[in-house]
């Protein structure tokens, strides 16, 4: 297999927009272009992620739509739907296009557009990534889901609310430092603990929002990343899944496919928990974050509320989780995540996050979590 | 032995009876909820449908607060992960039980509900 190296990033600003989920995605992938320095007739195919299209927008086939906008409309195209680990499943596979040999130079790149129709649709749309007859009939939400995940850690670890708020704190500190998140604006503690309820023992502030947005990236051979400016190179990605429905996972207050993928990408890259520098990983809500930091390997099971707590994961800290804000202020657009995340980490890589960049980052990792746990991807970068 | 597969529309019709069962498999004797084809720990296709007791006891829970559309009227309503005394675990709504007296350990019995025209699995004091 070949090496593969991302030459191009792109993402749009996180919030709200009067724009189509395919506009966003034109606007990012051009930009990941132009950072990329290449014409956009050397892309070869687009992987793309995009989730709740059907419902907030009456949109499928949305990845020829995406090229179209984009101005490339001869390319392949192929739509990934993991829930919110979407376009870090079309990252994978395009990886595999470009390691293979199949094609050059390849586009990865995701959109998502929600906040054009009420809450409590787009609360509804999200569930439908839980078991229609099992789960949805109950009435399961998604805070729900991490609800009864924070339940089982509280309970087995002794993990406490006010760990849980420190993610919420530390992420919107972090997202006050990058002018493309969503929320910029620092909290305490307080406002966590005194925010409205959602899902007990989730609060409004434990809750990652709803968010339009795109981003892209490009992806070459070595051949070809040879020739660009700043090459990041692909050292592993990894996919893992676990049962679907709640139930049958054994304990609540692990997530296997977390573990599994992340085992399977340090294999890739014959490296260690320990080797890393920077992570982005799936903070939807505080609890999840806590579990990922667990699952990676970077902290031991049941201490990820600790770490959060003495800010071992905050920007200066032992190993800093989330820089740009993570899913909680930087935003959380489903189909775009995870090629955000990759963004981010590669910005951090070149060492180009301005005031959120973590000092000597070479090894970094994201983590991308779909639905009720049920699908996980972890991919490490690095340097050359 | 039934040789008739169990469905997902036959477990809701029987549990909608009052009736909770669970699949066994011809292979291994593991315990499962259906649908499933395959046995994940020997590979055997072989299922029999065997009842559940419906006794269980809470693994985790939660109140939604802000609920999806479709039971926006029905908020706060709990929700619990049973594990049932067989082994195997289902997720159901709790009724009948003041939300500051659900704890993980407490035991918990199956009770079928009619939420928005669906059967769905309901649990609630033994």
């Amino acid at each position: 297999m070949r090496r593969v190296a991302v030459i191009g990033v792109g993402t749009t600003k996180f919030g709200k927009h009067d724009r189509t989920s395919a506009e966003l995605f034109a606007q990012a992938a051009a930009d990941a272009l132009a950072d990329a320095d290449l014409p956009a007739n050397r892309i070869q195919a687009l992987y793309y992620g995009n989730v709740v299209g059907g419902e907030t927008e009456k949109q499928l086939h949305t990845s020829p739509q995406a090229a179209s906008v984009l101005g490339l409309p001869a390319i392949p195209t192929t739509r990934f739907e993991t829930a919110c680990a979407s376009s870090h499943a079309a990252f994978r596979h395009a990886v595999m296009e470009v390691a293979s040999g199949a094609s050059d130079v390849v586009m990865v790149g995701g959109a998502e557009r929600v906040l054009n129709v009420p809450t409590a649709d787009s609360t509804e749309y999200f569930a439908y990534a839980s078991d229609a007859a099992w789960e949805q009939t109950i009435g399961l939400t998604f805070p729900g889901v991490f609800a009864l995940v924070a339940r089982a850690h509280m309970h087995k670890h002794g993990t406490t609310e006010a760990q849980m708020a420190a993610v919420a704190v530390k992420n919107h500190k972090h997202g006050a430092l990058n002018p493309k998140a969503q929320f910029q604006k620092e909290i305490t503690l307080e406002t966590v603990l005194n925010s409205a309820r959602v899902a007990d023992p989730l609060k409004l502030y434990d809750c990652c929002p709803f968010t339009d947005g795109g981003a892209a990236l490009v992806l070459a051979s070595e051949e070809v990343a040879r020739r660009s400016r700043r090459p990041i190179w692909v050292l592993a990605s990894a996919a893992a899944s676990d049962w679907m429905l709640l139930g049958d996972k054994r304990d609540l207050s692990r997530v296997p496919a977390t573990e599994r993928a992340a085992a399977a990408a340090y294999r890739q890259a014959g490296k260690r928990p320990e080797d890393v520098d920077v992570v982005e990983l799936h903070d939807c809500f505080t609890i999840a974050e806590i579990v990922a930091t667990e699952g990676l390997g970077l902290f031991e099971p049941g201490t990820g509320g600790l770490a959060a707590e003495k800010g071992w994961t905050s920007l200066g800290g032992k190993v800093p989780v989330n820089p740009s804000g993570g899913l909680k202020a930087k935003g959380h657009p489903i189909g775009a995540t995870g090629a955000a995340q990759i963004c981010e980490i590669v910005t951090q890589l070149r060492a180009e996050a301005g005031p959120r960049q973590v000092d000597g980052a070479r090894t970094g990792v994201t983590h991308t979590l779909g639905g009720n746990t049920a699908t996980v991807l972890v991919s490490l970068f690095g340097r050359e | 032995m039934s040789d008739a597969r169990i469905t997902l529309q036959s477990f809701f019709e029987q549990a909608r009876e009052g009736k909770l069962v669970g699949i066994k498999c011809g292979g291994c004797g593991a315990l499962a909820i259906p649908p499933r084809e395959l046995c994940p720990e020997c590979g055997h296709r072989q299922w029999s449908q065997v009842p559940l007791s419906g006794d269980g006891e809470i693994a985790s829970f939660t109140v939604i607060r802000i609920a999806p559309r479709g039971h926006a009227g029905d908020a706060p309503y709990a929700i619990a992960a049973v594990r049932l005394i067989e082994g195997v675990s289902l997720l159901g709504r709790v009724v009948d039980i003041p939300f500051d007296e659900l704890a993980i350990g407490r035991k918990v019995r199956f009770r079928p509900l009619r939420i928005h025209e669906h059967t769905a699995l309901g649990f609630g004091p033994v």
